[in-house]
């Protein structure tokens, strides 16, 4: 589904991204660890399409299509999304008519019509309850005054309405308490299915207790270091990541 | 540089309006001796005046025309003004009285013309209003009469020349009343069209005036200056919800007088302009009793080379202690060559006031738009959105949800933009 070969990325004049390579399949779930400043956000923006980080080499190919190659709204469009870490504030547009629109959106681009009020709305109440938000939020500014619980658990909601092919939840777990975690968990593995995947990106080896992965990489100074299964978060967790040879200190 | 008593209209004195006003029209015409077409160095026209450039030789205009009716259709008694001219269409209902100035008594003359509040030298060139105004519109609420079905006056502008639409309310003691305004100026193609309407309101002790005003013609051929003056008595009670759209030259002057305690005024207004248009905003509130309390919200969005003004003035008056004032006033630049001015005005000469003000200008947040974008939203759509989002919250706050949503269509409409490059 995601082929990542040699990528090479920077921001304002900073490498950050060194020949990073990444194979993800449909139906797995990959977790990318890493110290600080590895530049695990910085993948996750720049499969999402900002135009702060510049693409310096290698290429990225989703259901072989050149993703590098697409407008930040096609890759929504083709499938993409991207929970963000830190999800801005749009005061004056209601989730619901922000919601409405990106999804009609996405399915004009699919050759669909527009999406049955009435079916928009009952699916849009089923899902902020499946977060565990209250419905009044549907009609709060997009993110306006939420905590940072409420902001992550608005971009799992987010992501339950959209259904993406990929989804790429950037330190959706950090700053989550418990209960939180287990509500954005559990979206994640609503998703899960053999047509789906997913990166996580994490600090923490505790929301792989939620959402296990498939696969778990360690991605430091900009290139993927180490890959296994579930079992080598657990000794991360435990060693941290000096036995890979990662000076944590220099990394920030 | 040109006088505005050129702009004095002498074919006047063939009206029929009682004694008291037309020596009222007079004072007006002898004020205007020896001013000069304000310039950048006046101080109440320093961002606009330029705009002014070629308003003499322009002739009054007294005729009835056709009508147009607002594109918005309303549930509300309809009251037409065409070029200033007021015919009776509709009848009084109870409690609720309209007539022409032509009719007032002298009780009534004295109140229109000592009630003045609207007015004031060089505010939105209305004293050419009180030098030119052949009639007018006087409306009056009886005691305790809440008024349920809004009244709405349509004031219609035709053809080349200038137009003096006069308005006079008077809510008395409790009563309540929904005016809405709309200004329909049907443009000429070649010609200037210059609207320069005046309202004045008196409401009375415990009295509630909501205000509902539409400026939305855009015509570069259109000059609408115009200027609303409402006066506050005891615990009395103003809101106005405002959508004005730039023209050729747009100006409105919200004058308020909290004469009395208790008093309360909350201003809204949204204000949008593109292309080289051009949209000026002028608010006064003076506090001159004590215990009263003023809000204010006005929103500005400029885009192309148009400019927008926000000019507003709080003054607080010595004796007016225990004042709450707070004025509010954020400005969107959506392109480089738009330009706006904003002045905030705060003189307080009391020492146990409360009076604060905000200003902001910005331009869109790259951040939201991005943000928008990674939902499939297209780049056109998500400014729009982010940019009609700016103002909502105030456009929503018209309490008569049929004009609200007229004006969040109007707007989604106007602010839809051309795909960035």
């Amino acid at each position: 589904m995601l082929s990542i070969k040699n990528l090479k990325a920077k921001v304002e004049d900073k490498d950050i991204l060194k020949g990073l390579n990444l194979e993800v399949k449909a139906g797995e779930v990959h977790a990318i660890m890493g110290p600080n400043g590895s530049g695990k956000s910085t993948l996750s923006q720049v499969l999402a399409g900002n135009e702060a980080y510049e693409v310096t080499g290698g290429e990225v190919s989703f259901e072989g299509k050149d993703l590098l190659d697409m407008a930040t709204e096609e890759r929504a469009r083709e499938g993409v999304f991207l929970a963000f870490q830190y999800p801005v504030e749009i005061p004056g547009v209601s989730n619901l008519q922000f919601l409405k629109t990106a999804i009609n959106n996405i399915r004009q681009h699919r050759g669909e019509g527009e999406v049955n009020a009435a079916e928009f709305m009952k699916q849009a109440k089923e899902k902020i309850q499946q977060v565990n938000l209250d419905p009044s939020f549907l009609k709060r500014g997009v993110n306006e005054g939420f905590s940072g619980g409420e902001k992550k658990r608005n971009e799992i909601m987010q992501m339950l309405m959209l259904e993406p092919k990929l989804a790429i939840l950037d330190e959706t777990d950090s700053g989550l308490d418990i209960d939180a975690l287990k509500v954005v968990a559990d979206g994640v593995n609503a998703l899960r299915s053999p047509e789906r995947a997913v990166v996580m990106v994490t600090h923490y080896q505790r929301l792989l207790d939620y959402i296990v992965p498939d696969y778990v990489h360690v991605l430091a100074n900009g290139k993927i270091i180490k890959s296994g299964g579930k079992e080598l978060a657990l000794e991360l967790e435990e060693k941290g990541y000096g036995w890979l040879g990662i000076d944590e200190g220099a990394q920030v | 540089m040109t006088a505005l008593s050129a702009l004095i209209d002498t074919a006047n004195s063939t009206e029929t309006l009682p004694a008291g006003l037309t020596s009222f029209r007079n004072e007006g015409a002898q004020s205007l001796d020896g001013v000069l077409i304000p310039t950048r160095k006046t101080e109440d026209w320093k961002y606009s005046s330029r705009r002014l450039a070629d308003i003499d030789g322009l002739s009054t205009l007294y005729t009835a025309t056709e009508e147009s009716a607002p594109a918005c259709a309303l549930e509300a008694i309809e009251l037409r003004i065409q070029n200033g001219q007021w015919k009776p269409q509709v009848s009084s209902v109870e409690g609720l009285n309209f007539k022409s100035f032509a009719d007032l008594s002298e009780a009534e003359v004295s109140e229109v013309t000592s009630g003045v509040i609207a007015q004031s030298k060089d505010l939105s060139l209305s004293q050419l209003n009180h030098a030119n105004f052949r009639d007018g519109l006087f409306i009056e609420v009886s005691k305790g009469v809440q008024v349920e079905q809004a009244l709405r006056i349509i004031l219609q502008h035709a053809g080349e020349g200038i137009s003096y639409p006069r308005v006079f309310v008077k809510l008395n003691d409790n009563a309540s009343l929904t005016l809405i305004e709309d200004n329909l100026i049907s443009h000429s193609e070649t010609g200037i069209c210059f609207f320069n309407a005046v309202v004045d309101c008196q409401v009375a002790a415990n009295a509630r005036l909501t205000y509902l005003r539409s400026d939305m013609q855009r015509s570069m051929q259109s000059k609408k200056l115009c200027a609303t003056g409402v006066a506050l008595h005891r615990d009395a009670y103003f809101e106005s919800h405002m959508l004005a759209l730039g023209a050729g030259m747009g100006r409105h002057d919200l004058r308020v007088h909290m004469l009395e305690p208790g008093a309360e005024c909350d201003l809204n207004a949204v204000c949008v302009t593109k292309d080289k248009e051009h949209y000026d905003n002028h608010t006064s509130i003076e506090h001159i009793a004590p215990h009263c309390t003023s809000n204010e919200n006005y929103r500005c969005i400029a885009d192309g080379s148009s400019q927008i003004v926000f000019n507003g003035r709080i003054h607080i008056h010595r004796d007016a202690q225990k004042t709450l004032g707070s004025m509010n006033n954020r400005n969107l630049l959506l392109s480089s060559g738009a330009e706006i001015d904003s002045k905030p005005e705060l003189e307080i000469y009391a020492d146990d006031v409360k009076c604060a003000h905000g200003c902001t200008i910005g331009q869109l947040n790259e951040k939201e738009v991005y943000y928008l974008k990674t939902r499939g939203v297209s780049e056109k759509v998500a400014r729009q959105m982010l940019t009609l989002g700016f103002v909502l919250e105030i456009v929503r706050a018209n309490p008569n949800q049929n004009l609200a949503e007229f004006w969040e269509n109007t707007l989604a409409e106007q602010l839809s933009f051309e795909e960035l490059a």
